[in-house]
């Protein structure tokens, strides 16, 4: 337990100090940090809009530690300000419309991710040398090593634009509402399909690449000599003995590996027209809106600590020594 | 020297990476001299598909996309080597540091790394590439070197620490050798291969997260990348047009100095730890060894 609420501590830590960056960054810049937020809208934007604007902020008034103290509030009551593409919508609700689509895209490509390239690399280690080692090896990492930009794009065009095999933009098809119907999820899961194939793909490798790593390192171990010795089946040795030992490392690099796939996420979501975080951000980038730019920044933040957070709990349950601790 | 060389170039993973990688800093270096040819000219019609005249196709400005694909080859490696520097430079200090003083330095230096390490790096460049502007390729070295020292300073520390306990360290702090020279003579010569690994796999980084951050339009659209070709290509919908050649070359590029460096370290990971190689010597002494069963096998049945 006590291991928990260390952690715990640890990521509230981490989100103080992303949120301080956010705090920081446009008072860093020369001038004016509201002229800098809002260089690019001052000709578009009423000036009723901009007042609006820059009471939510707060940021304008009080000396530079009240400022803090303020915006600190406002971020941990969940809190972002309004967007300035999106006004009169605040920056919580636009990310709010947007995350599931991108916990679905990501979430659902890390676990097949993690899933297949555990599996695959426990089998290449065990037969070091064989046919699917000599094979699958070499083409993870040279997938590991290709940005997800790459992969996208590729996908997009032979299966979305050369063979029209899939659909090219979009959650679902444009013509259906959302609803608990069959229809409505087949849609889901057909423009889903691509997405999430192509993330998967970016990382399965990196998962791959560790898990065989450390199978090789545990099969040279005692315990798994022994295991050998004792006369128990080869099934039993490879995945009791030493996957579940050779597991550790990997799901230490799933908790580290979450923000590079939020990142590559985001990237994906832009080639594919995916509804997501990535798209909203691009946008956000696109029409120079900051507060939406610096509010997905704390909503990933707050993701990658929440999984990380969950990886902990994962961990405990599957190293025995820690939940004596 | 020489031996470590030979050892180096006899593992087939790391000796295609090495000609990978030198094959792109030739062009990066010499292409654009033997090139002569504008990047940002205009040289024929919009979104040529690729002829005699122009080997891979006009862009849809134009723009003759081998041009572009050789001087985009010279930024995108500058900008991957600028800031691997700068990365192996923040986490081998800050790696060492807090591996060889230990104490309240470690403590902080590990605290500190470890949260850079958790927030997530691609979100935290965009806020800050956003802020900066039109960032230019030099300006996106500097904040991806800023930002991405952590894991190079995690594991500098973690093969400081296993050093600092070998007797050699103990026998020259015994002798009273000052810690500057502990550090540059004892330390660093031995720290040298991880240096290398996170030299490499930083600049694989670089290479793909610069690419993206421009691929997002947070580039400076007038610079030549391979990032800001993709950017153009998605701006111009070349996928939809069919003009494949503008986001193919720049993707392939990318993809190519990526699996060279990649190779390249897991090769070098390959030869410090022997026990991670997949083909080649384990299968040789099989088959040799099989080959002895069989000709005793002959020799015994007579």
């Amino acid at each position: 337990m006590n291991f928990v609420i260390r952690r715990i501590a640890f990521y509230l830590v981490a989100f103080l100090v992303a949120a301080t960056i956010n705090f920081a960054l446009p008072r860093l810049m020369p001038g004016n940090p509201i002229d800098v937020m809002f260089a690019q809208q001052n000709s578009t934007l009423t000036p009723e809009a901009r007042d609006a604007l820059v009471a939510t902020f707060g940021f304008a008034s009080g000396p530079l530690h009240l400022q803090f103290l303020d915006y600190m509030k406002s971020v941990f009551t969940g809190d972002l300000g309004y967007s300035i593409r999106f006004y009169p919508q605040k920056v919580n609700q636009v990310l709010a419309y947007a995350l599931p689509w991108t916990l679905l895209l990501a979430g659902t490509a890390t676990l097949l991710a993690f899933c297949v390239g555990s599996v695959i690399g426990t089998f290449a280690a065990w037969r070091r040398g064989g046919m699917l080692d000599a094979v699958v090896t070499p083409v993870s990492l040279a997938l590991q090593a290709t940005p997800a930009v790459v992969i996208a794009l590729t996908a997009l065009f032979i299966f979305g634009v050369a063979l029209k095999w899939l659909p090219t933009g979009y959650a679902f098809a444009p013509a259906l509402d959302p609803a608990w119907s069959w229809e409505f999820f087949g849609s889901v899961a057909l423009h889903g399909l691509m997405p999430i194939c192509s993330l998967m793909v970016v990382f399965v490798g990196g998962y791959l690449v560790t898990m065989r790593n450390n199978m090789i390192g545990q099969l040279g171990e005692d315990h798994v000599t022994m295991g050998l010795a004792k006369g128990l089946s080869d099934r039993r040795v490879q995945l009791n003995y030493a996957a579940r030992n050779a597991l550790l490392p990997s799901v230490t690099s799933l908790g580290l590996t979450l923000g590079a796939i939020l990142g590559g996420s985001l990237v994906t979501e832009v080639v594919f027209n995916y509804p997501g975080l990535g798209q909203t951000l691009y946008i956000g980038i696109v029409t120079r809106d900051y507060p939406l730019i610096q509010g997905q920044l704390l909503i990933m933040t707050f993701a990658t600590l929440l999984a990380n957070l969950a990886v902990d709990l994962l961990y405990v349950f599957l190293d025995p020594r820690l939940r004596k601790a | 020297m020489f031996e470590t060389l030979k050892v180096f170039l006899r593992n087939k993973k790391a000796l295609i990476g090495l000609i990978i990688v030198l094959l792109y800093v030739a062009v990066a270096v010499f292409g654009p001299m033997l090139l002569n040819l504008d990047p940002m000219q205009r040289v024929g019609r919009p979104h040529q598909p690729p002829n005699p005249d122009e080997l891979l196709g006009t862009t849809r400005m134009g723009r003759d996309v081998f041009a572009q694909l050789i001087y985009g080859t010279r930024t995108s490696l500058a900008v991957g080597f600028f800031a691997g520097i700068i990365i192996v430079l923040i986490g081998t200090v800050l790696g060492i540091a807090a591996g060889y003083f230990g104490g309240w330095i470690d403590e902080i230096i590990s605290f500190f790394t470890n949260v850079v390490l958790v927030i997530p790096q691609l979100p935290l460049l965009l806020v800050i590439a956003a802020f900066m502007g039109q960032t230019n390729p030099a300006v996106i070295a500097i904040i991806i070197g800023m930002t991405s020292w952590a894991w190079g300073a995690r594991v500098t520390r973690s093969q400081t620490l296993t050093l600092r306990n070998r007797e050699y360290i103990l026998a020259s702090e015994l002798i009273g050798e000052r810690p500057t020279r502990m550090i540059f003579v004892e330390l660093l010569p031995n720290l040298l291969s991880i240096i290398g690994f996170n030299f490499i796999g930083s600049v694989t980084y670089t290479i793909i997260t610069q690419a993206t951050l421009e691929f997002l339009g947070l580039g400076n659209p007038m610079s030549v990348s391979w990032g800001t070709m993709l950017y153009h290509a998605q701006n111009a919908s070349a996928i939809s047009v069919g003009a494949w050649w503008e986001v193919l070359v720049p993707a392939v590029a990318v993809a190519g100095i990526g699996v060279g460096l990649s190779l390249l370290n897991f090769g070098v990971d390959e030869i410090s730890n022997p026990r991670l190689r997949t083909l080649g010597t384990v299968a040789a002494a099989i088959k040799a060894q099989k080959k002895i069963d069989q000709q005793r096998l002959a020799e015994v049945k007579p």
